[in-house]
């Protein structure tokens, strides 16, 4: 768009200085008055378009910072609606673990590891959902991630969620191919199989209470 | 003369030289490695960091990740897909070209052909008086080289070269007010007024993020860091202490859960008093809440209130599966 702008003045100044060559002296005298000032206007609209451009851009990247207001309130809740990448591997407590066999059921996959401080307020929260809404359909998986499995298991004992099936991603690449930022992490995959939520930090009993049981009502895909 | 102008040609040699080996440097086709890969993808839990510079658990797990894939035969831009599909494209170090960014291009190019326009213009100027002392002194050729271009210097070369036509140089000169030094000055000043009004645009854009920014987060943070405290001591058996800070935190923040909290270790304390008043708070927010309405039940309770059975009552009804449910119901039986 400025580009065009730059272009047609160039193209109406050169049009310009060809009569002048051939005009007479009153032509001349006027001349670069008239030219002066169609520079002055372009070269100002052309600065003028260039300072909207930047202003607009600062103001829509203002809106995007992720660590505004909402962070501070409660976890940052993102709703969507994606299919869910294959959650398999080996649990904590020894066991293989493929959440396909899960399909029909809401599923809580929250991202941790025992270095991480508000996931230990977390998980007591996480164990007190599946006990509560377990027979509504609901499975509380767990991803350990980048963790030593023995202060995991220390940690899952201490909060009392040792029943907490999680499983155990020593290098993250799980994590990573679910999209996780960060611990704690929380994806929430509905009956069909679809990411329907994604929550990064920690939820509490508050939040479990706000989005999981209009998850469980809905049993639109079995 | 001579020396100059190649002088001035080795240097814009040069300079193409090193244009053209960085430009090569840059777009010349290199082997993908996790590290390149890492380079290329920016960390999302850092602030402008690629994985590659991050130390964070996540950008390691990234590093692993791409390690795999390209160990697995996918090539980078695959990787890099993949990364796009979960992440979004502002995982990428270098965005997709298009959008605004095209500014970035253009604007450099236009500035450089037309600061190469003005100096082909300033130099026909200087060559135009030549011109004319070559028609001047061989009347016979035509004047088709002579360019009316302004040039305060014609007078003393034509001078020079024929002194009785001194006078009417000068004229000419003078007739021709705004020359080039004036004409140049204007642009400068129209420059001028557009960088003042540019970076007016941005003044008067930014201050709508700023204020709200300042000074929300400091208290927001403030706040969070008083409960964690308070947390810590609470969890040690600190409670006077705990309840202390949970005042200041709740005087940064106002916030039910942390009143709550508070009116817990007040009860802890053995201050049952302060505790039902700062139950009585919420229960004007959320009548209904349970674990307001257990707190107030106990704080009651602690008094001795015979209201405190009633209130306890009303919790069983209210949650009565929560964990204190149990507990409740022992101490309603007892009583």
């Amino acid at each position: 768009m400025t580009g065009r702008r730059v272009a047609s003045t160039w193209a109406k100044a050169a049009s310009r200085r060809c009569p002048a060559v051939e005009g007479g002296e009153g032509d001349r005298r006027r001349r670069p008055v008239r030219r002066r000032l169609l520079w002055s206007v372009a070269a100002v609209l052309v600065l003028a378009g260039l300072g909207a451009m930047l202003a607009a851009g600062v103001r829509s990247t203002a809106g995007q910072d992720p660590t505004a207001p909402e962070a501070a309130a409660g976890p940052a809740t993102v709703v969507r609606d994606d299919p869910a990448p294959p959650l398999a591997g080996r649990t904590l407590a020894g066991d293989g673990f493929d959440a396909a066999t899960l399909r029909g059921r809401v599923v809580l996959v929250n991202v941790w590891a025992s270095w991480c401080g508000p996931c230990r307020q977390e998980l007591p929260a996480l164990a007190l959902a599946e006990r509560r809404w377990g027979g509504q359909g609901l499975s509380v998986v767990g991803i350990d991630m980048r963790d030593n499995p023995e202060s995991a298991r220390g940690l899952l004992a201490e909060v009392g969620a040792r029943g907490l099936p999680t499983i155990v991603d020593p290098q993250g690449t799980l994590a990573v191919a679910w999209g996780a930022r960060g611990v704690p992490e929380t994806f929430v995959v509905d009956r069909s199989g679809r990411v329907r939520l994604w929550v990064r930090g920690a939820v509490d009993a508050a939040w479990l209470q706000r989005w999981i049981p209009p998850l469980l009502a809905d049993r639109s895909a079995p | 003369m001579r020396l100059r102008r190649l002088a001035a040609l080795a240097v814009l040699a040069l300079l193409l030289l090193a244009a053209g080996a960085a430009a090569w440097r840059s777009v010349r086709p290199q082997p993908e490695t996790p590290a390149t890969v890492a380079a290329s993808l920016l960390c999302p839990s850092c602030q402008g960091e690629t994985v590659a510079q991050s130390q964070s658990p996540m950008a390691a797990a990234m590093r692993d990740t791409i390690a795999e894939q390209l160990a697995a035969g996918r090539t980078g831009a695959q990787v890099r897909q993949w990364f796009v599909e979960r992440y979004g494209p502002a995982v990428l170090a270098e965005p997709p070209p298009g959008g605004l960014g095209v500014v970035l291009w253009v604007v450099p190019g236009c500035v450089a052909a037309a600061a190469l326009a003005f100096a082909i213009r300033a130099r026909r100027r200087r060559a135009a008086p030549a011109a004319r002392v070559t028609a001047r002194t061989h009347p016979g050729e035509p004047r088709d080289g002579g360019r009316p271009a302004a040039a305060h210097g014609a007078g003393r070369v034509t001078a020079r070269a024929h002194p009785g036509e001194l006078r009417e140089e000068r004229f000419t000169a003078r007739a021709r007010p705004g020359g080039g030094g004036r004409r140049a000055s204007r642009a400068w000043d129209a420059a001028a007024v557009g960088v003042v009004g540019l970076v007016a645009a941005v003044a008067l854009a930014s201050p709508s993020h700023r204020p709200q920014e300042t000074p929300a987060r400091p208290v927001a943070d403030r706040a969070a860091t008083l409960v964690t405290l308070a947390r810590s001591l609470e969890d040690k058996g600190r409670y006077a202490e705990a309840a202390q800070i949970y005042r200041d935190a709740l005087r940064e923040r106002p916030d039910d859960r942390t009143t709550l909290r508070l009116a817990f270790t007040l009860l802890r304390s053995q201050r049952p008093a302060e505790a039902e008043k700062a139950v009585r708070r919420v229960l004007g927010n959320a009548p209904d809440d349970p674990n307001a309405v257990l707190l107030l039940g106990l704080a009651q309770r602690g008094q001795g209130s015979p209201a405190a059975t009633a209130t306890l009552r009303r919790f069983l009804t209210l949650a009565p599966d929560a964990p204190a449910a149990a507990e409740v119901r022992r101490m309603l039986r007892a009583d």
